[in-house]
């Protein structure tokens, strides 16, 4: 990795460092692992391996194997160890190695992780961070491309958090870790290897804010997880016609930062979410429904939603074809302009 | 741009086989191979399979003529492989980024 910064008085200023979102994950698990003798850090091949993507990668050689160690090919037993290991006053960062096999833990995400702090009136909080290496774009085979927040948004209890850049997943994960409640955090797959500049400082933004990736005038993009970064594209594009887009990276979907939204799309009068989930009950109908809200009496035209269609998530030759396009994009952009 | 050996190994290719025999190369050294592109079939007791390349990179070594057994685990061929460039996960490859995207839809600005 390149120091792009190099300060004399490291202590005051932190150093900014280009990173993969892969190795900017690993130092932040670094940092929590080192900070915190109650953090764990557990999954398949995150200990030996160091993760399928590389993203545990040397934690084990560093912090032991009390401290990151593998576990055997069982998402409920993964989830429900940490369930136990919370009430007993550790701080567990599980990680299941793929979206689509959540869904043998989702028992003990539902109705253990999100509720237990509920069950014991805030006896048994449940620090747990579950990392969920999501969404699709790397063309890998079922099971490997899944999109899940809508479900997790939707249970009480649960945090949810998708970074979309390097920055971004070293902070929100610092965050994610410290919280004393529950989050899933998904990593976008097809943003591991994009590398950016890194500031290895403590996370200002409070949990539940969205941040604004680009301004604009004519429309507001909605997007999370790798999406931000083709809404970026898109915007691109756009502005070679004349038209100013503005980029919402929503990063935490639980809360979802409603009044951020507000503020954005009652500026720019547009709104498009877009994201890979499947279209019905996908998460874009959230944002559009609190945009509504919020915003009635400012809006130009309905809000747009442009997503993954409402088929299983295919086999990898067609996920170009299934992920939002650019051109799908643009041409929901052009729907709200010509409405 | 630094480069940096990577030798792979023949795999067992069935269940508890233990050898394989080269029967013909479908690369030579100074080759630049992609990943997942033919790189060598072989035979075993069971059948004969063509290898898929598993790293993207130039062909440095092949440690096996023609005819010559393998036992698993050996080194099978050694590829320099760029020491920075990004390698996929065992699932998925590493997805490739188009400059300026292709478009077809073209904007209108809004009149207000």
């Amino acid at each position: 990795m390149t120091e792009l910064i190099e300060r004399d008085d490291a202590a005051t200023e932190p150093p900014t460092v280009e990173l993969s979102m892969q190795q900017a994950i690993n130092r932040a698990l670094r940092v929590l692992l080192a900070e915190d003798p109650a953090t764990l850090v557990f999954g398949e091949d995150v200990g030996a391996l160091g993760g399928v993507f590389r993203v545990t990668d040397g934690l084990q050689k560093e912090f032991g194997d009390q401290r990151v160690f593998d576990t055997p090919l069982a998402e409920s037993a993964i989830m429900g160890m940490a369930v136990g290991l919370a009430m007993n006053g550790w701080r567990p960062v599980p990680e299941l190695q793929f979206d689509g096999f959540a869904y043998p833990a989702v028992d003990q995400i539902v109705n253990q992780v999100a509720r237990m702090n509920y069950r014991t009136r805030g006896a048994a909080p449940m620090p747990i961070t579950l990392r969920l290496p999501s969404f699709g774009g790397i063309q890998a085979p079922e099971h490997h491309g899944e999109s899940l927040e809508a479900l997790f948004a939707h249970t009480p209890g649960l945090k949810v958090a998708a970074p979309s850049d390097a920055a971004e997943a070293y902070s929100l994960l610092l965050q994610s870790v410290r919280s004393d409640d529950p989050v899933v955090y998904m990593e976008p797959k097809a943003r591991y290897w994009d590398r950016g500049p890194v500031e290895l400082r403590e996370p200002t933004d409070p949990i539940g804010t969205s941040r604004i990736v680009r301004h604009g005038r004519h429309a507001t993009l909605i997007a999370w997880g790798a999406m931000v970064h083709r809404c970026l594209k898109v915007a691109e594009l756009a502005a070679e016609d004349g038209v100013d887009l503005e980029v919402l990276d929503l990063r935490w979907l639980k809360p979802i930062d409603a009044a951020g939204l507000a503020a954005s799309v009652s500026r720019t009068r547009r709104a498009v979410v877009v994201h890979e989930a499947p279209l019905t009950a996908g998460l874009g109908a959230e944002v559009a429904a609190l945009v509504t809200e919020n915003c009635f009496r400012d809006l130009a035209a309905p809000v747009q939603r442009v997503t993954g269609f409402d088929v299983p998530y295919p086999a990898g030759p067609l996920e170009p074809q299934y992920l939002p396009t650019i051109d799908r994009v643009l041409f929901a952009v052009q729907r709200t302009l010509e409405y | 741009m630094a480069e940096e050996n990577v030798t792979f190994t023949l795999p067992d290719l069935g269940e508890g086989l233990v050898e394989a025999t080269v029967l013909e190369w479908q690369v030579a050294v100074g080759d630049r191979v992609e990943r997942n592109a033919p790189l060598v079939e072989v035979e075993t007791t069971k059948s004969a399979v063509v290898i898929p390349s598993p790293k993207e990179g130039r062909i440095v070594e092949l440690h096996a003529a023609e005819d010559e057994v393998v036992a698993v685990g050996a080194p099978l061929v050694t590829f320099a492989v760029a020491a920075d460039a990004p390698q996929a996960g065992i699932v998925g490859r590493v997805p490739t980024e188009e400059a300026r995207p292709a478009r077809r839809v073209r904007l209108r600005p809004p009149a207000d």
